[in-house]
């Protein structure tokens, strides 16, 4: 079960690019304007580590979002897999 | 080109708002008919946004005296127009780039309740944002503002604009806002999709005579398009 999330190739959202190329179970292809990540079951951002602004942190999945948030704080937010 | 005389407003008494504004609400009107004229058109900017008041001079000392912008310009007359309309000062601040920001206000009105200034994000939406050129100039005008007595809020990044928010005596919201970088082929690209995601998802919901929900609903529509348009078909 896949999780998919797509980023606008922008500085404000890049590190959510640069964490998921951390993440050992994340795959990030580059497309013309958007990287689509990949992950197996979940996805999990910190914002602290990324140090993103909250206004950019709550918009963060602007970009597309194949998956279901099952958490959205302030600090954390976790993505799984859309249930077939 | 010439311009027409129908549409000019008239003082002619007795008639209503619609007929002497030369224009009307849209309820009930017919649908627009974009490609039915193809002239090309461009705007160059703001000249003035207006806004009523019923603080004449909390106003005058807030806007000239605190933000210090060069009143410019002021109309006094009597009502003339649509029925009822009082007589009134129409005046200008001079807020940079040949933009001025204008207040009526109505001799002798009382302020109806309905135009109270209420602390709900909806009221707040239409706000003024101006324009700082570097980070320094937006610093300035924070330090400044509260030296000078005005509660300011702390800086506030967003994806492309860094801003600080105020509001003035009336209670209008004001910000000042800081270009974070240039706005670039994609970032437009990416509004099309984002709002065309947003209208499928309406349409989605409306099938089943729901509304949509949550943002999630446009962020699973936006990634059908985004992978569409820019993985699948590439």
């Amino acid at each position: 079960m896949m999780v998919r999330i797509y980023v606008l190739n922008v500085p404000e959202f890049l590190p959510l690019v640069d964490a998921a190329r951390l993440i050992d179970h994340a795959e990030v292809k580059n497309g013309e304007y958007y990287f689509r990540i990949d992950a197996r079951d979940e996805l999990v951002f910190e914002r602290k580590a990324m140090k993103m602004k909250p206004a950019v942190w709550y918009g963060a999945f602007t970009g597309g979002l194949d998956g279901e948030i099952v958490e959205f704080g302030r600090d954390t937010v976790r993505v799984v897999s859309t249930k077939q | 080109m010439t311009k027409s005389k129908k549409g000019t407003a008239s003082s002619a008494p007795g008639r209503t708002y619609e007929e002497a504004y030369g224009f009307s609400p849209n309820e009930g009107r017919k649908p627009y008919s974009p490609d039915a004229d193809s002239t090309a058109l461009a705007l160059h900017g703001v000249d003035h946004t207006a806004r009523p008041t019923w603080k004449l001079k909390e106003t005058i000392e807030f806007y000239r005296d605190v933000l210090k912008l060069p009143l410019i310009h002021c109309i006094s007359a009597r009502g003339w127009g649509p029925p009822g309309h009082h007589d009134f000062l129409h005046f200008f601040f001079d807020s940079g780039n040949g933009s001025t920001i204008a207040f009526f206000y109505y001799i002798g009105a009382d302020m109806p309740e309905k135009y109270r200034p209420e602390p709900h994000h909806f009221f707040a939406a239409t706000h003024t944002a101006w324009r700082a050129e570097n980070e320094d100039e937006l610093i300035a005008w924070k330090e400044a503002l509260e030296r000078r007595g005005v509660s300011v809020s702390s800086y506030t990044r967003h994806e492309v604009l860094e801003s600080i928010y105020f509001v003035d005596p009336n209670g209008y919201p004001l910000e000042i806002s800081l270009r974070l970088r240039d706005i670039e082929t994609l970032d437009s690209k990416d509004a099309a999709l984002t709002l065309e995601a947003a209208l499928v998802a309406e349409q989605e919901a409306l099938k089943s005579g729901a509304v949509v929900q949550s943002i999630d609903e446009v962020w699973r529509q936006k990634a059908r398009l985004v992978e569409k348009r820019y993985f699948q078909d590439a």
